[in-house]
């Protein structure tokens, strides 16, 4: 009976169930697939990603705010046209940076605008929003072929090497520690949650519910834009229709994660180790062998699974929390933090 | 004095009729584009271009109106491009393999029922958002379609017949098979929705699922039923499809969910639930259509079209909004 309590305690901490799929993927993996576990190989897909990771983790505060950004993937590709744009006009690299920053920016601003001051819904903003930017990108390499900058410093923003990693992932890493920070310490960070737990409530306590969903869209916006810099440095060509489509995998990894669509619930650790989960799954088939149209059938039906195994673990957390009361202090403390 | 306030109450409540329709703000829209293409660019309001936009409304339209009816109770189908995709190709390969035309035509039918069911049941019985399930068989859908055909466009299966399905030839002057289909299905459509009980639990669910069930209504039952309808849609959208192209490429269906769902919100129904029309469907799909008409014809540069589209969606959405919101208005000050 204590054992079982025990096991049911750590099943119970969020991120585990998602977590130790991801370590047997791993294993499985690597037991089937020759060049799986090769440094080399792991870095260059992990690099591959980064995009994907960035965007997740502003997306990550936007859900958790109880919102959707579907256009994020189109203004990472934009933002990625307009810094490589600039960068071979022979422009030095900040101001390449700070235009594909902006260009994010200026599209999290107008979402966020419309969303939260003209009241339309999210999902159709958004959707708008992601015509507007792959359509601006299809207009820019209409009159332009992006195919290269000179500037080696602009090269350099991604692909320096740093203790063996390259500068993208390292600054994948220092946003979603400064980020998950912000979300889970700060006080917008509690913001963000009580918002998505529910406006109503947060807005009797005091919040100002649509503030702190601008704050997110903005957050999602920029952090699109620094994505959109470093694949423009890392492939150093851009074509029209780059980055659709990754808002699809953003968001699918983030709801494997067990960041709820309904707001209120999530971490950007997690919604990291969901997007880790996909593309380390397509990168295992591939160096299986696997054909890869398979691909979306098998990422479709891990969805699926990931998510009702989460509801179900989420439903058992609930219940034994609210069963043993005096046990778990912990449990009852996230509770607090993400009911 | 009474006797005037009533008829001043009449004549205001025609008004705030026509203001408060939903539908009044993008009508207004399309009337104004109209009217300025028509007085601007000789060549719009001919007859050949009129056919050429009715013609091309036709995939949106079927797909839009069974996203109207899940959007309705309170559900989001994104798979309805590739469940499309998947019944084209289950038609035009049944039909190449020599399968009689009824035959091949229920089995398409019957999958795209089928998937909408799936989508239904995951939804209602697994608990899983609606964004997230049809997501999810959207990518199966298409890894389906993309696997079984290998990449290859299906083809060679065009018969005199399906000319006519597919719109290719016409039967009467302007009038194609799909025309008639569209407004059928849009009659039937529209009557069940207002007119039955399914209809009402269709809205109450959408409005209110938690009041649904209080009141009796099985609210997993309807919501698998607007699935199935929608699922069913994109089935016949599918054989119509395959039947205008001539060829079916794996990813024929890319991209229409958004296009459906456009059409279906543009026309006023709400991700909320609860709230649409068929005639706000088919009004979404025309402005569309229109919208690429209109930038074919004044000659803009087809790289801008995504971003008229996206544009012309928000905007639709804003003036429902802001006409909707003036409508309440007047509303108000005509009760004072």
């Amino acid at each position: 009976m204590r054992n079982q309590s025990k096991l049911s305690k750590i099943i119970s901490i969020e991120g585990v169930v998602i977590l130790a799929a991801f370590v047997l993927m791993v294993i499985f993996f690597s037991l089937n697939a020759d060049s799986f576990l090769i440094p080399d190989s792991i870095r260059y897909y992990i690099n591959e990603a980064v995009p994907i990771f960035i965007i997740i983790v502003g997306l990550t505060f936007v859900i958790i705010a109880g919102g959707i950004d579907l256009s994020i993937g189109s203004v990472l590709g934009l933002s990625a046209g307009t810094s490589l744009m600039v960068s071979m006009w022979g422009w030095p690299f900040w101001v390449a940076v700070i235009v594909g920053v902006f260009t994010g920016l200026a599209f999290g601003l107008f979402n966020a605008v419309i969303i939260t001051i003209f009241k339309v819904n999210d999902f159709i903003v958004t959707l708008g929003t992601l015509y507007i930017a792959a359509g601006a990108l299809t207009v820019i390499t209409d009159k332009i072929q992006l195919i290269g900058t000179k500037d080696t410093n602009f090269q350099r923003i991604s692909d320096m090497s740093f203790l063996g990693l390259t500068s993208s992932i390292w600054f994948a890493l220092v946003i979603v520690v400064i980020f998950e920070l912000i979300l889970l310490k700060s006080p917008f960070g509690r913001r963000v949650f009580a918002t998505g737990i529910g406006e109503v409530p947060a807005l009797i306590s005091g919040i100002n519910t649509q503030r702190t969903k601008f704050g997110a869209y903005l957050i999602s916006g920029g952090l699109a834009g620094f994505g959109g810099v470093l694949l423009a440095s890392h492939l150093n060509s851009v074509q029209s229709g780059l980055a659709g489509g990754y808002e699809l995998t953003a968001i699918a990894g983030a709801v494997l994660g067990g960041v709820s669509l309904a707001g209120g619930r999530g971490s950007v650790w997690r919604a990291i180790v969901g997007a880790l989960f996909l593309t380390t799954l397509n990168q295992g088939l591939l160096l299986m062998g696997v054909n890869p149209l398979i691909f979306q059938i098998v990422t479709g039906l891990c969805i699926l699974v990931g998510v009702v195994v989460d509801r179900g673990v989420y439903k058992f957390a609930l219940t034994f929390s609210t069963q043993t009361r005096e046990v778990n202090s912990q449990i009852l403390d996230r509770k607090k933090v993400s009911l | 004095m009474k006797l005037n306030i009533a008829a001043s109450n009449s004549s205001k409540s025609l008004r705030n009729r026509i203001l408060q329709d939903p539908s009044f703000g993008i009508v207004a829209l399309l009337a104004v584009a109209i009217l300025a293409m028509t007085v601007l660019e000789p060549s719009f309001a001919t007859g050949g271009n009129v056919t050429n936009i009715i013609n091309a409304m036709m995939t949106v339209s079927f797909l839009a109106i069974g996203m109207t009816v899940v959007l309705i109770a309170g559900g989001l189908d994104l798979s309805v491009g590739s469940t499309m995709a998947v019944t084209a190709g289950v038609a035009g390969n049944f039909l190449s393999y020599g399968m009689p035309m009824g035959v091949a035509f229920l089995w398409a039918l019957a999958i795209g029922m089928g998937i909408g069911l799936i989508n239904g049941l995951i939804i209602t019985k697994l608990g899983i958002p609606d964004f997230i399930a049809t997501l999810a068989t959207l990518g199966i859908g298409q890894g389906v379609i993309l696997l079984w055909t290998q990449g290859v466009p299906i083809l060679g299966y065009m018969n005199d017949a399906y000319y006519y399905i597919g719109g290719l030839k016409k039967i009467a002057g302007p009038i194609s098979i799909p025309m008639i289909v569209v407004v059928v299905i849009s009659v039937g459509m529209a009557i069940i929705l207002k007119r039955t009980k399914f209809g009402l639990e269709l809205y109450a669910v959408g409005s209110s699922p938690i009041s649904a069930r209080n009141a009796g209504v099985n609210v997993d039952a309807i919501k698998i039923s607007a699935y199935a309808i929608s699922g069913l849609l994109a089935a016949i959208a599918g054989i119509h499809i395959a039947g205008r192209t001539t060829t079916v490429p794996p990813l024929i269906g890319k991209g229409y969910e958004i296009s459906a769902i456009a059409a279906a919100v543009i026309g006023g129904a709400s991700l909320l639930g609860g709230k649409g029309r068929v005639i706000g469907a088919l009004l979404g799909a025309l402005t569309l259509t229109l919208t690429r008409n209109i930038i074919n014809l004044i000659g803009i540069e087809s790289s801008w079209q995504a971003i008229v589209t996206g544009s012309v969606l928000i905007g639709a959405v804003l003036a429902n909004r802001a006409s909707s919101e003036f409508g309440r208005k007047t509303f108000r000050r005509g009760k004072s």
